[in-house]
């Protein structure tokens, strides 16, 4: 009986599980904290943000952010970009971009396998002789031969795409378990969406390598939506349509989501490896470059560099700008850019601020918010149909793509990170944690159900039954009659029920309150009228307000200037009407002259039919309620 | 799971022309069968997608489709999984000895620990189901589980005034002396909770009716009462009330107890304190001394109180009643014992003697309780009619041949 009071606490060992997202450029990775939220944690650095660059230096290894300034000196022996690569045949591998870090190249035994060469140091062998060579007396033989060098030896070392990923995966890991103070059980790891199996499979086994066991390769898509599902900023509908928009280093990839509570998919994608910030980096070098030439009258060729003052020149630029990027993304000031030594031993500091920033990369906006609509016109969608925009990617943390999507005829309405004030310090809307985050909190879920059956588990495979289902092609809802409503419109009162693009089986409560007239009855029947709808968009254009004209004013080039103004509004056609159902409102009240009445409405849709059921709710139990089916 | 959705609409009237549906008019609804009404000719437009495996609504999708679960039947089993999963975590949690969480009330938290003496330190510890049956290590578990939550340092970040700390006060008050065996013994002496309880022992009349209306009542009504003042006795241990069927042995060696009833009960705890400010030893010697007497007076209420209690229990126990019809019963047997025994004749008196032995192994079987006294009595009331039955038998029976256990 006597239990002793702090022994008995003995918890069941729950797996200890992380989310990593594994960008091309940088990694990062989330654990649960004790709040039960997703956290991105730093490395031993301090770093969120862990650069993706392994280098080999003498007989180091530099990994992450480390190895990234060993692109000044030492780029023939640092690896970076090899994420896109995995899983890649060598000839597979476009072989035509510039190369600034060590070349990939064919492995000299495995066929078709892309490796990298890098020069190390080895440590030397043992001075002492062989083993075999051993006197009676047990004692080391003595030997006529010196005593062989005890410095390292340089050599050569051949190292496969995959055996790197392990290498960082490794680190990243080590980095997770130095924060935990346990070990890593198990991860999700983030890839984005045009991963293919074989890419999926190399990046498996680099990971099992590297003694973590992957309990799922997670869409972006997914990773990101997860986020804005299970923390949702106030104010947005758990039904509602998302696009993400991924601004990589070496890619963009948009998606357009529907998340229906809580359940989401791909409505449409796309992925546009022609627009990346890679050209924003260039563009500022470009634009610091002139800068500095200005300054200092030292002729300094970027972009294509061709000399090897201009290359490590260029390398120090760019690395330089990762901290401009930052502060311009932080602080609505200027930014600053400083190298010391930059070219001839002269160093550079420049400043930029947020407007010149975003005039140099404004044509990468634009492309990003060009390709973001023609995804969104493809799938049949107005950006007015887009409720949320989710952003991922530390480029995607800069206010001014942000202003350029609601200058190209997004909403005001429209959520985003920026407008729901949840970038700055870290929130929940953080692009540049924001993946790993989901990874995270996915992984949670998953190690909650690590003791249930295997047909759960399977579930969450990429190849699951399960997960292809029917989704509704329009949007259905109730219109309730209204008297003179007059031609144009639905002609009543409309009620969303199921949204178009939503997952069957859906099931929605509504409640709204109901005017039943003034007139006193016998009976009061509420009709509802069941409709398939159409959206669309009408555009009305309104001409600005005529300045008045003042007398002598006669130059008019600043009056054709403006134009009209364009207000794009959401509408609602009818185009089928499904059913119609009549409730009876028995417990009606009469409120100033008027009777009213609290209806609840349920939308219960699958793949074989919709029904509708309604009931009078009041204080005192609900009423009877109504329903039909629709097959 | 299910989110009722609010919409900040009114819906217009229905307009009076309203028919129910063009579509399918004549058709009616039922109210009563969601099924009833299969429209062949509407349908909506459909397409295939592909979800994302991802998050809890896509587990709950997976389970309702394995499972192959309707929104109602998947919402009762989540409930049941939650229960089951809080259920595993208060299991984990298990060593707290029934302690378990109290809820505290505003009126609890609003104590002055100015006033601890008028506290009920078992509510404070969150104990109150307990209370003098709760064990030390009871006691030390509901003290840390509240000095977790109270802490001073807990609130210090919380909003309000974070220098609020009178219940934690209350709580190392209460820890103070229910710690502590002679505070807490001379607490238990006066407990508030059953001081109030103490208050409602029923009148003499009233416990009366209700014992001659139902005998039951009288258990219902004295056990708790018994059970509860059996706490302040020094002998264990107590007997207590019993049930209908007690002999008159045990119901004598209970009023036998409860009349000599040895109470460590005090009342210590009440007494005034002593003004520590002052110097003057008259005043603490007078204090004292009322105290000291006080004490005795309280003391001697008490037991008079008890004495009073089981003199009320022992007017309205039905089983004295029983009791005494039975001694009456048992001492009219004996009289009519004595005619059958002059009649019985020798061979009689020997199957008699074999009868007997052979109830007895009956009785024994059958494990009745019986006090031995009773059973003695009993038996012989049996035998005394046995012995006649039998001594009609073998007179019906002369000449017959012998009974098989007969040895005549």
């Amino acid at each position: 009986m006597a239990l002793s009071n702090g022994s008995a606490r003995s918890r069941k060992s729950n797996p200890t599980v992380v989310g990593i997202n594994f960008g091309n450029s940088y990694a990062s990775i989330a654990v649960i904290n004790k709040e039960g939220l997703a956290d991105c944690i730093a490395n031993e650095d301090g770093e969120r943000q862990i650069a993706c660059a392994v280098s080999f230096h003498g007989e180091e290894i530099y990994i992450g952010n480390q190895a990234k300034p060993q692109l000044v000196r030492n780029a023939q022996n640092t690896i970076i970009n090899f994420r896109n690569l995995l899983g890649k045949k060598f000839s597979e591998i476009p072989k035509d971009q510039p190369i600034i870090s060590a070349p990939v190249i064919q492995h000299p035994e495995l066929p078709d396998v892309a490796a990298y060469k890098v020069a190390i140091l080895q440590p030397a062998p043992t001075p002492l002789p062989p083993a075999s060579v051993k006197s009676s007396s047990n004692t080391p033989a003595t030997s006529v031969l010196p005593t062989p060098r005890s410095e390292p030896i340089p050599a050569e070392r051949i190292i496969t795409v995959q055996e790197v990923t392990s290498l960082f995966l490794k680190s990243l890991v080590q980095s997770a378990q130095d924060f935990l103070g346990r070990e890593v059980d198990g991860a999700v790891i983030v890839v984005p969406s045009w991963f293919d199996d074989s890419a999926g499979a190399a990046l498996k086994s680099a990971a099992e390598d590297a003694g973590v066991e992957v309990l799922q390769l997670l869409d972006e898509a997914g990773a990101g939506a997860l986020v804005s599902i299970t923390e949702p900023v106030e104010g947005l509908d758990p039904d509602r349509t998302s696009l993400l928009v991924d601004l990589g280093q070496s890619s963009l990839s948009l998606s357009v989501l529907s998340i229906r509570h809580g359940l989401l998919y791909a409505i449409g994608s796309a992925h546009h490896e022609d627009i990346n910030t890679e050209q924003i980096d260039t563009k500022l070098v470009k634009f610091f470059t002139k800068e500095f030439t200005r300054k200092t009258k030292v002729p300094l060729t970027v972009c294509p560099s061709t000399e090897t003052a201009d290359k490590r020149a260029e390398a120090k630029l760019r690395l330089a700008l990762e901290h401009t990027k930052r502060t311009i993304s932080a602080s609505p000031g200027a930014a600053s850019c400083s190298v010391e030594s930059l070219k001839d031993g002269v160093d550079f500091t420049g400043s930029i601020n947020r407007m010149r920033f975003d005039m140099e990369v404004r044509t990468v906006y634009d492309s990003v918010v060009r390709a973001a609509l023609d995804l969104l016109e493809g799938v049949g969608l107005e950006p007015l149909h887009v409720d949320e925009i989710i952003y991922v990617g530390g480029s995607a943390s800069l206010p001014g793509l942000d202003e350029t999507f609601f200058a190209k005829g997004f909403p005001e309405s429209t959520i985003t990170p920026f407008t729901a004030g949840t970038v700055i310090g870290g929130g929940i809307g953080d692009p540049t944690t924001l993946l790993a985050r989901g990874a995270a909190l996915q992984a949670q879920l998953l190690a909650e159900i690590a003791n249930e059956d295997e047909q759960i588990h399977a579930a969450f495979r990429p190849e699951s039954e399960h997960a292809t289902v029917h989704a509704t092609a329009r949007t259905i809802g109730v219109i309730l009659p209204e008297a003179d409503a007059g031609d144009e419109g639905l002609g009543g009162q409309w009620v969303l029920g199921i949204p178009r693009d939503t997952p069957l089986p859906y099931r929605r409560f509504v409640q709204f309150d109901c005017d039943l007239g003034e007139e006193d009855k016998e009976e009061r029947i509420l009709g509802m009228e069941l409709w398939e709808v159409s959206e669309g968009v009408k555009v009305e254009k309104i001409a600005p307000p005529k300045r008045e004209k003042e007398e002598g004013e006669e130059d008019e080039d600043e009056e054709e200037e403006e134009e009209e103004e364009e207000i794009r509004e959401k509408i609602l056609k009818k185009e089928k009407q499904l059913g119609a159902l009549a409730v009876k409102a028995e417990k009606a009240r009469k409120e100033n002259g008027r009777w009213k009445t609290r209806v609840q409405v349920q939308f219960l849709a699958h793949s074989r039919g919709i029904i509708l059921i309604a009931a009078e709710v009041s204080e005192d139990g609900t009423g009877a309620p109504a329903s039909i089916h629709i097959s | 799971m299910a989110t009722v959705i609010s919409l900040p609409i009114t819906a217009p009237p229905t307009p009076a022309s309203w028919i129910q549906d063009q579509t399918n008019a004549g058709q009616t609804i039922s109210p009563a069968s969601p099924f009833a009404n299969l429209f062949a000719n509407a349908s909506f437009e459909l397409k295939a997608i592909k979800l994302l495996p991802v998050g809890l609504a896509y587990l709950a999708h997976v389970r309702r489709s394995i499972h192959n679960h309707s929104f109602e039947e998947h919402d009762k089993h989540e409930e049941e999984r939650r229960k089951r999963v809080k259920n595993d975590e208060g299991q984990a949690n298990e060593d707290d000895l029934g302690v378990g969480d109290e809820e505290e009330t505003s009126e609890l938290l609003a104590l002055d620990p100015k006033e601890w003496k008028k506290q009920d330190h078992y509510a404070v510890l969150g104990l109150s189901h307990l209370r003098y049956t709760a064990t030390q290590e009871q006691i030390k578990i509901a003290h840390r589980k509240k000095v977790l939550k109270h802490h001073p340092d807990k609130k210090a970040g919380l909003a309000g005034d974070s220098n609020d700390d009178a219940f934690f006060k209350c709580i190392q008050k209460a820890q103070e002396v229910l710690s502590n065996p002679e505070k807490r013994r001379q607490f238990d002496s006066i407990d508030p909770y059953y001081m109030e309880l103490e208050e409602e022992v029923p009148r003499e009349k009233e416990a009366r009716r209700a014992v001659e209306r139902d005998p039951k009542e009288f258990f219902d009504t004295f056990g708790p009462i018994f059970e509860r003042e059996a706490r302040f006795s020094k002998n264990r241990p107590v007997p207590m009330l019993g049930g209908m069927d007690d002999s008159k042995q045990q119901v004598e060696n209970f009023y036998d107890f409860w009349y000599n009833f040895d109470s460590w009960r005090s009342f210590e705890y009440l007494d005034k304190e002593v003004n520590e400010g002052s110097d003057n030893r008259d005043d603490k010697r007078y204090t004292e001394k009322k105290n000291r007497s006080e004490r005795a007076r309280r003391k001697k209420e008490d037991n008079a109180r008890l004495r009073s209690l089981v003199d009320l229990a022992l007017a309205v126990d039905p089983r004295m009643k029983r009791i005494k019809q039975e001694e009456k019963e048992a001492r009219e047997a004996k009289r009519r014992k004595v005619k059958p025994g002059a009649k019985s004749g020798e061979d009689v008196e020997k199957k008699r003697q074999e009868e007997e032995a052979e109830k007895k192994r009956a009785e024994e079987a059958t494990a009745q309780e019986k006090v031995e006294k009773e059973k003695e009595k009993k038996a012989k009331a049996k035998a005394a009619k046995d012995a006649r039955r039998a001594a009609r038998k073998a007179a019906e029976e002369s000449g017959a041949p012998t009974p098989p256990n007969g040895a005549a």
